[in-house]
């Protein structure tokens, strides 16, 4: 099996051109041309670290402030999850752990993964490392669907007195969270993946 | 880049990816960085944020949960409770509380902390947010920053006064407690200027002691001579306006209150803590005005024999007249032992020494020193009424002259001794009783029968013929008398009558000459020599007086019921008397009596009698003449005892007070000149009617 980079091209990563080894700049779409992101690791580990560094604030402070006229709570994303297991909602539950603690979590392990798996030039599972990078591209962006329920909630329930929702600095933590990490998640060049075999053979 | 393409078969070249790791550097690591720096900065600032740690120990911790209750000072919440656990020996509650950097350095030993629950009391509702939102601490602390403290124990109850508040605080004795409550209001001409907290019994328990907060600026109308008073309930009062009903406000009728004002000028400002007595009532409170509430009082007892009931507490106690204090306590002791032993019941008198004379400074030792010298002289003190009507007894100390030795016990029972002597009630409702009773007794009905049976006679002695007879009899000799008179013998009478005057008139001033006048004039001076007299006698009058008492009690004792009983047989007596035939005979008697007048006349007219007569009454004439100038001087002799009796009564008058006897002797003067003036009008009838003497009109 023979690359483009073996074949001397580069093909243009937005819109498919191919072009000769050396080419800077896409003749059809004038992006930027490059056969291998030579900076796509350290980019990963930058975008994933300040990712991890925002997931600590984003599951420490509260992300929810409700104020009823009974009482005022906040809770954390594992707290609101404990609350809803005490109060039987297990599907909630389950999709709030799972939007929010699972899924980024899951993220960090599998780019974690990638990323040192690529720098060790490792030759296994090259299938299922590609797939499993579709998938944290693809999942990524679910991770803001609780980012997207505190805005709502927070919009939504401002009835002065007798309740009011407000998002805690978690959510913006989380946030951030979740788009360092699709920023994490994109930097990845999936083509450095095969060029371990590449140069292998 | 440019190496890829070059070398081909090896794209990454280890060493000059090494040269370059610096100038390789994606600027991408920016961001973790920044983002490190950005959580690493929270993260310190929310931890020099996070407050200081302090402990508050409870009795109890109702309503409070750790992460939720809140601490808050003036409303604002300024921390919250972190922990809650037990100090050792579970003796109390540990509130471990975080308290914000900006207020934590006011937190000096003065911080107080409560727990605010829901409090609904007559003045209105307070903790209600308590009600849904659970419970919270409250604090309170000056706005001085002092040594920071960070063990406090808290309050049970909520402060009332807000440190740093400006006001006063007093001190309130009263004897009651059941009028005061804490938080009840103070009033001050009706305004609430301040509140009471929490009463207390007093260290010898005898009293309740309650500090009062009045807020500034109401505390400035407080000096040592402002009064106290309790307000609360109603109170009704009977007086000569009527029925007075004096309700205050709603709150104070339930929860009490206290009222105060300052009526007198003069008082010394006062300093916190101060005390003051709650007085009963507003009226005690000012009559109490002119005594200093303060001062010591000495307590002497008084065992009574008989029944104190009309004695209470706050009764008079009186000496020599003077309230000296009065009755604080009443109860019954037993006295003696065993098969001796007896209730007496026991008077608390408070004196005050002031009051007995002894200066302001003076100690109930004096006092006490004092009492009993007196009573070793004979100081007793007795029961004695106070008023008739409502039968109300004060405490008199009397000097008794002739009492028994005795002496102050000092020793027995918890206070001083004071001898008992006879108390003086007069019991006005069994004096009327027996008044009563006596009348009762008269025989008021015998006199009736005896007087009807009177009557009875009379009529019957009326009904009688002769009795019927006698009118015509006397018309007869009636007629006969008009005929004697128009008898030209009696004409002559007036002509010799004068003549008689003539006569007198001839006697008189013979009387005249021969010094008559002269020697009333010498009787007038002996009289006025008695008046001498009786001015040296009445040095001798409190005997009289006594005398004359003494005379007018036998007088009183007089048997009232003898003397009606002899007037009841007397008259029985003219009952039988009038029944006999005698008096029924009597009619006829007189009749003959006056038949024989008749012919007795018919004489007189038929001899010279009148002729005899008229001579008579011509000398008798001569002689009132005489009479008459005799009676002109008597005016000059009226006048002149007039003159005595004036002078008399001011000899009187400058004899000193009016005592009752000069009021008698007045009295006597007046009748003496009253006496006088009768002379002198009878001397001017007389001169303008010498007949008169003659005539006899």
């Amino acid at each position: 099996m023979i690359t483009a980079r073996d074949a001397g091209l580069v093909a243009c990563q937005q819109c498919g051109q191919v072009h000769p080894l050396g080419t800077q700049v896409c003749k059809r779409c004038e992006g930027r041309l490059q056969s291998r992101d030579v900076d796509s690791l350290q980019k990963v580990w930058a975008w994933l670290i300040a990712g991890m560094i925002a997931y600590i604030p984003a599951n420490i402070y509260p992300m929810l402030l409700t104020s009823t006229l009974v009482e005022r709570s906040e809770s954390t994303i594992i707290g609101g999850v404990f609350d809803l297991v005490e109060h039987g909602s297990w599907g909630i539950a389950i999709i709030v752990f799972v939007a929010s603690v699972m899924i980024p979590v899951g993220k960090f392990v599998a780019i974690i993964y990638l990323a040192i798996s690529v720098q060790r030039r490792s030759r296994a599972n090259q299938h299922e490392r590609h797939k499993a990078y579709e998938v944290v591209e693809f999942i990524g962006r679910w991770s803001m669907i609780d980012v997207f329920v505190v805005a709502i909630l927070s919009a939504l329930v401002q009835l002065d007195t007798i309740a009011t929702v407000n998002p805690g600095i978690a959510a913006v933590s989380f946030a951030l969270s979740v788009i360092f990490t699709m920023l994490s998640a994109q930097a990845f060049d999936s083509r450095l993946i095969w060029d371990v075999a590449r140069t292998k053979e | 880049m440019s190496d890829a393409n070059d070398t081909g078969p090896v794209p990454f070249d280890v060493r000059p990816v090494k040269r370059r790791i610096w100038r390789r550097l994606s600027l991408v690591w920016v961001v973790p960085f920044v983002a490190l720096a950005i959580s690493l900065w929270a993260a310190w600032q929310s931890y020099a944020d996070r407050g200081k740690l302090i402990t508050i120990s409870f009795e109890n911790a109702s309503g409070i949960t750790s992460g939720e209750t809140t601490i808050k000072y003036r409303d604002v919440t300024i921390g919250e409770v972190e922990q809650v656990e037990f100090a050792e020996g579970l003796s109390v509650v540990l509130v471990h509380a975080r308290i914000d950097q900006t207020v934590a350095p006011f937190l000096d030993d003065d911080a107080q902390f409560w727990v605010v629950r829901p409090d609904v009391s007559v003045r209105g509702i307070t903790g209600l947010e308590t009600v849904l939102s659970g419970v919270f601490i409250e604090g309170n602390w000056d706005t001085q920053a002092d040594v920071a403290q960070t063990q406090f124990t808290g309050l049970e109850r909520p402060v009332l006064t807000r440190a740093g508040q400006r006001g006063t605080r007093v001190v309130l004795r009263a004897d009651d407690g059941g009028s005061i409550a804490a938080g009840a209001p103070v009033l001050h001409k009706g305004i609430e200027v301040g509140y009471l907290e929490a009463p207390e019994l007093s260290f010898n328990g005898r009293q309740v002691v309650v500090s009062a907060f009045i807020e500034s600026p109401y505390d400035r109308r407080i000096t040592s001579s402002t009064r106290f008073w309790d307000t609360s309930g109603f109170s009704v009062s009977f007086g000569t306006g009527g029925v007075s009903l004096n309700v205050s406000s709603l709150a104070s009728v339930i929860e009490g209150g206290i009222a105060f004002d300052t009526v007198v000028s003069g008082g010394e400002p006062i300093r916190d803590g101060h005390r003051f007595d709650i007085f009963p009532s507003e009226e005690t409170a000012r009559d109490s005005l002119f005594t200093d509430p303060n001062a010591d009082v000495l307590e002497v007892a008084v065992l009574f024999e008989q029944s104190v009931s009309g004695l209470t507490v706050g009764s008079e106690v009186r000496f020599q007249g003077i309230r000296i204090g009065e009755v604080s306590d009443l109860n019954a002791i037993v006295v003696g032992q065993a098969a001796d032993a007896q209730v007496r019941l026991q008077a608390t008198l408070a004196v005050e020494p002031s009051r007995l004379g002894m200066g302001p400074d003076a100690t109930t030792e004096e006092a006490l020193a004092l009492l009993s010298d007196f009573v070793t002289r004979g100081l007793r003190a007795r029961m004695v009424t106070g008023n008739i009507l409502s039968g109300t007894l004060y405490v008199e100390l009397v000097e008794v002259e002739d009492a028994l030795p005795a002496i102050m016990n000092l020793t027995s029972g918890d206070f001083p001794v004071i001898p008992t002597t006879d108390s003086e009630i007069s019991d006005v409702a069994a004096t009327a009783e027996g008044l009563l009773a006596r009348i009762n007794a008269l025989p008021v009905e015998e006199l009736m029968d005896g007087a009807i049976d009177l009557m009875d006679s009379f009529e019957r002695l009326a009904n009688d013929e002769y009795t019927r007879a006698a009118p015509a009899a006397l018309v007869t000799l009636l007629d006969e008398s008009r005929e004697l008179i128009n008898s030209d013998d009696v004409q002559a009478i007036p002509g010799d009558l004068r003549s008689v005057i003539g006569d007198l008139d001839g006697l008189v001033t013979a009387a005249t000459e021969a010094n008559l006048v002269t020697d009333l004039d010498s009787a007038i001076a002996t009289a006025a020599q008695v008046a001498t007299n009786i001015e040296v006698a009445t040095q001798n009058l409190p005997q009289i007086t006594q005398d004359i008492e003494a005379l007018t009690a036998r007088a009183n004792a007089l048997e009232l019921e003898a003397l009606v009983a002899s007037a009841t047989e007397s008259l029985n007596a003219i009952d039988a008397f009038l029944g006999t035939d005698d008096a029924i005979a009597f009619p006829g008697e007189a009749n003959a009596a006056l038949s024989t007048m008749r012919e007795l006349l018919d004489d007189v007219r038929e001899g010279g009698a009148v002729a005899n007569v008229n001579a008579a009454l011509a000398s008798a004439s001569e002689a009132a003449r005489a009479v008459e100038d005799a009676v002109s001087t008597l005016p000059a002799l009226a006048a002149r005892a007039n003159a005595l009796v004036t002078q008399t009564e001011a000899v009187v008058n400058s004899y000193g007070e009016r005592s009752r006897f000069s009021a008698e002797t007045l009295a006597t003067l007046r009748d003496i000149q009253e006496a006088s003036d009768a002379i002198s009008s009878l001397a001017r009838a007389i001169e303008r009617n010498p007949n008169s003497l003659l005539i006899g009109r």
